[in-house]
């Protein structure tokens, strides 16, 4: 009988997270007489390539796909770019002096959006970076250099101190250190933080809603549809947005730890 | 005073400092300072004043209170139910990954996915119909009650397994010699439940709950998509203030409210996880 409570646990557990992403594919791959109907079939009964086609011919993907690429790419850039050695910074400052910049990234990681992004949209109308993809990246940095800040910031905690006096000693300079000792030993963690760079801008909705308007990116794209009832199009765009995420999600489970992805605060 | 040998620290970390003030700080802070002015200029309360006497404003409030305490009481309940079911390892790794698989689904697909199982049309309505439990579709998502309970469904979809990864960090510290003298003693499980566990893990508990009360207070794409304009909490309030009414004088009050409500909550968890850290 024990047996049986866990095995009905776990099914349920397991409809419960595969039934909504089931229901994405097959929406996007089913004929409109399946959906549009007083009661939709949940099994799959016929297979049509009809939407993906049509949302590849429409002209409405390239342009947001090749936008939301553009924009995630540079943020990912621009983001290691300064937060790489912040977070190296950090890592080596007594913890007593580093926690109030510490605190100061985490507030900023738990800023409503919208409050960030009304004053940043009406000064970006003045200074004409509405709807441009430089715009874009700016406010997407705001989202994503707090998470991969904190991310990095204990990767370099686990590159140990002792390496680095010795190459002190050794009469090595900060830049060499960096180089020859940080880096390389940080290498995997920096990679990890630049995947999540690239997801966290890809999937970003926020920051877009008020400054994308003219050329949407890909989530956006979903809202648009969604408003039109356009069902089958927002469940194909769905797909395109959520398999990039998904894959690397469950390539990098043993890396999703709780404190990156929910910043507790650690001495 | 510093000394020069750390003066690479200050240049390693200004450009990081320099972008967060003049892209959140100031911002924010503008912000707070629109909130309080008029079109025609000068300092005022009236927008605050407006606020709280529109109707769909206090509604939107509510509606922000009510997801948070409801969405937090089932995720807390669900993440920790499972967390229970998983730890201790071996084949229930496996499960682990399937649970962990929402986490990289965007929200905005999140919301889109729920539109299919909750709309007029969709198969909830379907399934109630074929178990004969309803025999009008119900209109899930037109506001009110049931778009609450939708949007709330569509948020413990998403984040539940976030949650669940906190409380399994910290079942997974408390010492298996506990488990061994309780068992030793002929305890059960819900002596050790009630005893052991949920004692040990109240701080996790607490942390768990003030972060993802946060992200819940923020939340915005998932009423947005599923039900627009009809259900309204403060963060799409705020929205819909700038970009239907062109109104940047009550969007900033209503954001600034918001901003207040995650401030203390910030304070809160500073507090909670500072004591915890001596005490431990």
């Amino acid at each position: 009988m024990k047996k049986f409570w866990r095995y009905f646990f776990i099914a349920l557990i397991i409809i419960w997270t595969a039934l909504p992403i089931y229901i994405m594919f097959k929406v996007s791959f089913s004929p409109a007489s399946e959906l549009m109907s007083q009661d939709p079939p949940i099994i799959m009964r016929n297979i049509t390539f009809k939407h993906w086609i049509e949302v590849f011919r429409s002209g409405n993907l390239w342009q947001p796909l090749s936008k939301s690429l553009t924009v995630a790419l540079f943020t990912t850039i621009l983001s290691l770019a300064l937060a790489v050695p912040a977070a190296y910074a950090l890592s080596r400052i007594q913890y007593k002096y580093a926690i109030s910049i510490i605190l100061f990234v985490f507030l900023a990681r738990m800023l409503p959006e919208v409050q960030i992004a009304l004053p940043i949209s009406i000064s970006f109308i003045k200074a004409g970076l509405l709807d441009t993809n430089l715009g874009l990246i700016l406010a997407h940095m705001i989202r994503v250099l707090p998470i991969v800040t904190w991310i990095l910031l204990s990767v370099f905690r686990t590159v140990p101190l002792e390496l680095e006096e010795a190459a002190e000693v050794d009469g090595a300079g900060r830049a060499n250190i960096v180089k020859n000792v940080a880096l390389p030993l940080a290498a995997p963690g920096i990679i990890v933080s630049a995947i999540f760079a690239f997801l966290f801008s890809w999937d970003e909705f926020i920051y877009a809603l008020y400054l994308a308007i003219a050329t949407k990116t890909l989530p956006l794209m979903v809202y648009y549809y969604i408003n039109r009832s356009g069902w089958f199009e927002a469940a194909t765009f769905s797909t395109i947005i959520a398999i990039p995420v998904l894959i690397v999600t469950i390539i990098l489970q043993r890396r999703l730890k709780a404190e990156y992805l929910a910043g507790a605060i650690k001495g | 005073m510093l000394k020069s040998k750390h003066y690479w620290k200050i240049f390693f970390l200004a450009p990081l400092l320099l972008y967060l003030t003049i892209f959140t700080l100031i911002p924010i802070s503008r912000s707070i300072f629109l909130s309080f002015q008029q079109k025609s200029g000068g300092l005022t309360f009236s927008n605050y004043a407006w606020l709280f006497s529109n109707f769909q404003f206090r509604e939107a409030f509510v509606n922000t209170i009510s997801i948070t305490i409801l969405a937090l009481a089932l995720e807390l309940l669900l993440a920790f139910s499972i967390a229970l079911f998983i730890t201790g390892g071996g084949k229930k790794r496996i499960l682990q990954a399937l649970i962990l698989i929402p986490l990289g689904i965007p929200t905005i697909v999140v919301a889109s996915n729920m539109r299919y199982i909750f709309d007029t049309d969709g198969f909830l309505n379907q399934i109630l119909t074929r178990l004969h439990l309803i025999e009008i579709p119900i209109n899930w998502l037109s506001g009110g009650a049931l778009t609450l309970f939708s949007v709330v469904i569509a948020d413990m979809w998403k984040v539940t397994p976030l949650m669940m990864l906190i409380l399994l960090a910290g079942l997974e510290r408390i010492p298996k010699e506990l488990f061994e003298a309780a068992r030793i003693d002929g305890s059960s499980f819900w002596q050790e439940l009630r005893f052991i566990i949920l004692p040990l893990m109240k701080p996790f508990m607490t942390m768990a709950l003030i972060i993802r009360g946060i992200d819940t207070f923020r939340i915005f794409e998932l009423p947005l998509a599923l039900a627009g304009e009809s259900f309204k909490v403060l963060s799409e309030f705020a929205f819909f203030e700038y970009r239907n009414y062109n109104n940047p004088y009550t969007a900033a009050a209503s954001g600034t409210l918001l901003f207040v409500m995650i401030l203390v909550s910030v304070l809160i968890y500073i507090r909670v996880s500072g004591a915890q850290k001596e005490t431990a």
